[in-house]
């Protein structure tokens, strides 16, 4: 795109940009890094990854207050004005994924703390959804760096999966709990971790819609795609 | 016989269509001398709306104002082509009454051009030339003429006063009051904030939401920012051309042509 004839401005968006390609990458590698730790309850890796948030919070406040004074001062139209309402909205969401990336961690912790546990079978399916969202979050931010609308289409698509198989990871910890109530801590445990693994592939879908918008100032519609749901019927409690 | 670079990128129907169409712009070209200043404009004012114009010096913006109550016909080796429609009556013809259509149509310039003449008389001028009212008649069509350009507060006290003796501000919602007094339909604003500070210009756009209830506004401004904030239509013109016509929101956020982003964003030339 051609550049500002105000330069700075141009550098100001710049900025913006690489603060939130810094972002992806810090909530990446903690997203990897918890999983890793979870699956062979490693102390020390998930240290690092409760002690990598500091950095991602700071990263997404700088953003945020760079996008502020940005606006202040530009009065951004059009493309970019979309540019940094994408950048606040981004940062946000991978904030969050930096945090429930962290609570995986400091589950971690307390699991590795009890006794070594037999992990129950539903850990596959936990990673398989942790591949899922990984994917999903390096395709979405390939699809914002890139301004890739098609591609931010497809992650949006694949949502659904993930709430499929977290439908399934929630029978099989249901199934366990039932047979041993000494497995109900760690399976509580690994229950909110799948959730949180759910939650982060919400955001990479938000950050999908948010590409759309930045790219084409239209938004998907409201309804995603849906997969399986723990809330349906099947499993609800039965009154 | 039209060559492609004279035919207006823009062509109907028109975001908005349907609604009742104040003025309605067909195949416009203008001429100054042998220079082809405006290539077959085609766009619509809606009633009660405000329609902004922008685009970077030269576009043809203010031409297009001036062609609309005929200003342009006070210079020689000027002309227009095609048809501007006012309720539907071609103000091209050139048996159309010039005073009774700038009496339907009011211009505020960009800057303020009060009379030498108090307050008062600046409204009563005008007036006058269209209307025989009693003293007390045209002292309430002064007060709701000031009241109209949000003057009266500031003014009341002061009516024979020069209005030469006011703020720039003030001498500008003086020349607004000037042309609602003599209850035009339309009202062109050629850049009517330009030199005013931003008290003043937050005041004239305040009331330039507030006139849109009664009158048709077309303006011309250099200011995206103001475009963006008092329009409801947005024409972005280049070279003479209309390149993009669309409902201001959309303008602002999502042009759909590349030309109409680039001088929005600053990215021109």
């Amino acid at each position: 795109m051609t550049d500002h004839t105000v330069a700075a401005f141009s550098k100001e968006l710049e900025t913006l940009g690489k603060r939130i390609a810094e972002m992806g990458g810090l909530a990446e590698k903690m997203l990897s890094e918890a999983m890793d730790a979870l699956a062979n309850l490693n102390a020390d890796q998930a240290r690092e990854v409760i002690a990598a948030d500091p950095r991602l919070d700071a990263l997404q406040r700088d953003t945020e207050e760079h996008a502020v004074l940005t606006i202040a001062r530009r009065q951004p139209m059009a493309v970019d004005l979309r540019e940094i309402v994408a950048a606040i909205r981004v940062s946000g969401d991978l904030e969050r994924v930096g945090d429930l990336a962290k609570n995986i961690a400091k589950r971690t912790l307390i699991i590795a703390k009890e006794q070594r546990p037999q992990m129950p079978r539903a850990i596959i399916g936990l990673k398989h959804m942790n591949e899922i969202a990984a994917m999903m979050l390096k395709d979405v931010l390939d699809a914002y760096g890139q301004h890739d609308v098609a591609l931010a289409r497809s992650v949006w698509q694949r949502d659904g999966q993930l709430d499929a198989l977290e439908d399934s990871v929630f029978r099989d910890l249901l199934t366990f709990m039932m047979e041993d109530a000494r497995n109900i801590t760690l399976c509580t445990h690994l229950l909110f971790c799948s959730k949180n693994i759910e939650r982060i592939g919400d955001h990479a879908t938000n950050i999908a819609e948010t590409v759309v918008y930045l790219v084409s100032g239209e938004s998907l519609p409201l309804d995603r795609p849906k997969g399986g749901s723990s809330l349906t019927s099947e499993t609800e409690p039965k009154a | 016989m039209t060559t492609q670079s004279e035919q207006s990128a823009v062509a109907a129907p028109f975001p908005g269509a349907g609604q009742p169409q104040k003025v309605t712009v067909k195949d416009l070209k203008f001429f100054y001398g042998d220079n082809l200043a405006l290539k077959t404009i085609n766009l619509p004012l809606y009633t009660n709306k405000v329609t902004a114009f922008i685009g970077p010096s030269g576009c043809g913006k203010s031409t297009l104002l001036r062609v609309l109550n005929r200003m342009y016909d006070l210079y020689p080796k000027q002309r227009a082509e095609g048809e501007v429609l006012l309720d539907g009556e071609n103000i091209l013809d050139p048996d159309m009454d010039l005073n009774l259509l700038r009496a339907r149509i009011g211009m505020v310039f960009q800057k303020p051009t009060p009379f030498p003449m108090s307050i008062y008389d600046n409204i009563a001028f005008g007036i006058k030339l269209y209307e025989k009212l009693s003293k007390s008649e045209m002292d309430g069509r002064v007060e709701a003429a000031l009241k109209g350009a949000a003057l009266w507060g500031e003014v009341k006290d002061k009516l024979n006063a020069s209005g030469l003796s006011l703020s720039g501000g003030q001498q500008q919602r003086l020349c607004i009051a000037r042309s609602v007094a003599i209850q035009p339909e339309v009202i062109l604003f050629d850049e009517p904030c330009s030199a005013l500070d931003p008290i003043s210009t937050a005041k004239i756009e305040e009331l330039i939401d507030e006139l849109k209830e009664k009158y048709t506004i077309a303006i011309v401004t250099h200011s995206m920012q103001q475009a963006a904030r008092v329009s409801d239509y947005t024409a972005f013109m280049y070279l003479g051309s209309l390149i993009e016509y669309d409902v201001t929101n959309k303008i602002f956020t999502s042009p759909a042509n590349r030309q109409t982003q680039d001088y929005i964003t600053g990215r021109f030339g």
